[in-house]
């Protein structure tokens, strides 16, 4: 469907969210069509202000949107890959990078806090700037570094020529693996904050806006994310979903791990307030029956087995 | 004069400096607690609260307090000039300055409830009601020869007088002035306002754990057979004990050690070993003080749960632990060091010393708590209120109060960025 308003793209947006509310797959779908439907709008507002598009390229989602598991609101985080070399070709995709954003924005689409948005030169560059940034990255090996390659290893082509992301994410585990970087991105990622108290009962934040709630992002979701992104790196895997990328563990518990995550994604849609962005990573704990109270212990213990079975595979191996 | 005349005095001294610097730890603690805006407000009305307290302590605080009377307050020795004491084996300038240093850090915990959002005038005039009406009458009743001595009462050091006293104003006083902007949402839930410098926080703590030993120690009033490091011993225990504890129940329950908390415990250890710590054996220091850390943690959720906002813990670490420390002793005084009163529970005492422990928190907790409202009701009427204007609190105090900042390079730096 073709759209001439950002506006008009929000409201079929608004009028289907209702209707996949409690399916994930459905939900992210949804995302998907929203995002490439912006794309659309704002290449086609791009060519009218500044002309035809200069050169093939490709518009990526990272993050949750890389990974196919956003909730119902999300921030934004994206990137550009585009085949040209002159700095009017640069200039062109910035100007689309944040013609992008903001109809992302007016959609409901929070800007990125740490700028990983197309309109920012970092996360839009040609394919030679592109292999450069990546090999500065590998070579540099810093927290902040491995950082960005990280958010660039959830990137998932959403418009353009996909060929532009898989050349890329292989270069880069090519060279992970060539310069022995495994063991560096994991002690990167595997700090967790801790959900489960020594006597079994749930870690609440104690202040502010979502007391006696968990923050089930930092103590569930991302011990089972960054776990499956090192060991999508370490197989070279190019898969971006969690799920997909738990589905090719050789763990003889690959698949109870798997079912956690899905239960985290449904837990998350059923619970969650979702009037925000933030809001989403919460649970409320003290409106949940005892039942889904043990599951998601089950859930945050597994994550953090998760995590340490990752260690010993990296270690063993790198 | 004697040798054990001059010694006792000497020693005494040395504990009454000791408590006057604790003044400095109390300034640590809650700038430590409390924001930069609001620093040099803190420190200043610190100093000036206690001017004002020492003078109206002299003038007539310590004699409601230690003149001779009734069982309710003292009626002599207004305005004293230093002449000798009858009974005392030290100096009655030393004794005076002791006396006065506790008065003044009464005061000081009382002004914990103030923080972040009352007028000067405030303060200043509550200094002078306080030290009147307040802290003087109850210091009567259990260290003046009053009712509660007649009970045989034991408050070592002061964990009902000084602490206890301090916490009940606190708590009339956040009761009167409402929470700070911000502390809650609408909903109810409370926000952390972080305090700007946890390294103050912490030297404070160690400042007052040192001043601890003048507090407590220097209660012996003299070196009779060295018994203040036996004391000394006691405090050390309580307050290290306490420590651990707020960690391990932080930890246990929050999953993390917060640093605020191990702070808190260390005092709220030392508030507890103050009532007991010459009268209980060195496994039960170990023990109040222990339990004291698991209390404030609690005390503390608490008292936030309520919306009652108590910058700086004042009501948890001086008012639950006082009140908790001064019970001890009716279980673990011993027969042997229960000089005052009749040994606790666990050494065969039975439940008398507990009774009048209790007795005597809450008369002197309610009568604490009662007189100071009375009097900050009053003082509302008068000022047309205790709190500065939300302008005002926003701006912070240094500026509206005093005209300065406490560090006005940040500050002011900051003010000119949002101006550009």
């Amino acid at each position: 469907m073709n759209y001439s308003t950002y506006t008009e793209i929000k409201k079929t947006r608004d009028a289907k969210v209702h209707q996949v509310f409690f399916n994930h797959s459905q939900l992210n779908t949804l995302h998907d069509e929203t995002v490439k439907a912006v794309v659309n709008l704002a290449i086609k507002k791009t060519i009218d202000s500044y002309g035809p598009l200069p050169s093939p390229f490709t518009f990526f989602v990272m993050g949750s949107a890389g990974r196919f598991e956003q909730s119902i609101w999300s921030d934004q985080d994206h990137g550009i890959i585009y085949n040209g070399h002159h700095d009017r070709v640069k200039s062109y995709f910035l100007l689309l990078g944040k013609e992008i954003s903001d109809g992302l924005y007016q959609i409901g689409y929070e800007y990125c806090d740490g700028g990983v948005m197309a309109n920012n030169p970092l996360w839009c560059n040609s394919l030679s700037e592109w292999n450069e940034q990546l090999s500065c990255w590998i070579h540099e090996a810093s927290w902040k570094s491995i950082r960005n390659l990280l958010i660039f290893i959830d990137g998932r082509s959403l418009y353009g020529v996909s060929s532009y992301m898989n050349d890329l994410k292989n270069y880069v585990y090519h060279s992970v693996h060539t310069e022995r970087l495994l063991s560096g991105i994991v002690s990167n990622t595997m700090s967790i904050k801790r959900g489960v108290g020594i006597f079994g009962q749930l870690l609440v934040e104690t202040h502010g806006e979502y007391s006696e709630m968990l923050n089930i992002k930092d103590t569930a979701f991302f011990p089972y994310v960054n776990a499956a992104k090192c060991l999508a790196i370490k197989e070279k895997n190019l898969a971006t979903s969690t799920i997909s990328r738990l589905m090719n563990l050789e763990n003889p518990n690959r698949k109870s791990f798997t079912n956690y995550f899905i239960k985290l994604l449904d837990f998350r849609l059923s619970f969650s307030s979702h009037t925000n962005y933030k809001s989403g990573h919460y649970l409320p704990v003290n409106f949940i029956t005892d039942e889904c109270k043990k599951e998601i212990k089950k859930i945050i213990k597994n994550g953090i087995l998760l995590n340490q079975y990752v260690q010993r595979v990296i270690e063993s191996g790198d | 004069m004697n040798t054990a005349f001059l010694l006792n005095s000497i020693w005494v001294m040395v504990g009454a400096i000791l408590v006057i610097l604790m003044i400095g730890g109390f300034i640590l603690l809650e700038t430590g607690a409390t924001r930069m805006k609001n620093a040099g407000h803190i420190a200043g009305k610190t100093i000036l609260t206690f001017s004002i307290g020492s003078i109206i302590f002299w003038a007539v605080g310590y004699g409601v307090a230690f003149g001779k009377g009734n069982p309710l307050f003292g009626l002599t020795d207004f305005f004293y000039s230093g002449y000798e004491l009858k009974g005392m084996s030290l100096s009655g300038s030393v004794f005076f300055m002791f006396q006065l240093a506790f008065a003044g850090i009464s005061l000081t915990i009382a002004f914990g409830g103030f923080a972040e959002r009352a007028k000067l005038a405030a303060y200043l005039l509550f200094s002078v009601l306080f030290s009147f009406f307040v802290y003087p009458p109850i210091a009567h009743w259990i260290w003046g020869g009053g009712w509660l001595a007649q009970h045989g009462k034991q408050d070592f050091a002061g964990s009902t007088v000084v602490h206890l006293t301090g916490a009940a104003a606190a708590l009339a006083a956040t009761l009167l002035l409402k929470p700070r902007i911000g502390k809650y949402n609408k909903d109810g839930s409370a926000n952390n306002i972080a305090g700007h410098n946890q390294v103050f926080t912490a030297l404070s703590v160690l400042l007052l754990w040192v001043g601890w030993f003048g507090f407590n120690a220097g209660s012996t009033l003299g070196v009779d057979k060295a018994f203040f490091g036996f004391v000394a011993l006691n405090t050390n225990l309580g307050a290290a004990a306490g420590s651990v504890a707020a960690m391990l129940i932080s930890w246990i329950v929050l999953g993390k050690a917060d640093v605020s908390m191990i702070l808190n415990g260390a005092l709220a250890g030392l508030v507890a070993i103050t009532a007991s710590c010459g009268f209980v054996d060195t496994w039960a220091a170990v023990v109040i003080g222990f339990i004291a850390g698991i209390l404030v943690f609690y005390s503390i959720r608490f008292f936030e749960r309520k919306r009652i906002d108590d910058p700086i813990a004042a009501l948890s670490v001086h008012g639950t632990a006082g009140v908790w420390g001064t019970l001890s002793n009716g279980f673990f005084a011993t027969k042997e060091l229960a000089t005052v009163g009749k040994p606790g529970l666990f050494y065969g005492g039975g439940l008398h010393q507990l009774g009048i422990q209790a007795m005597g928190v809450m008369t002197c907790g309610l009568f604490a708590f009662l007189a100071s409202f009375i009097i900050l009701y009053a003082m509302k009427r008068v000022l047309k209120g205790l709190r500065v204007t939300e302008e005002e609190e926003i701006i912070g105090l240094d500026i509206s109060e005093h005209g300065s900042y406490g560090y006005p390079e940040l500050l002011l730096s900051k003010q000119t960025v949002k101006a550009q």
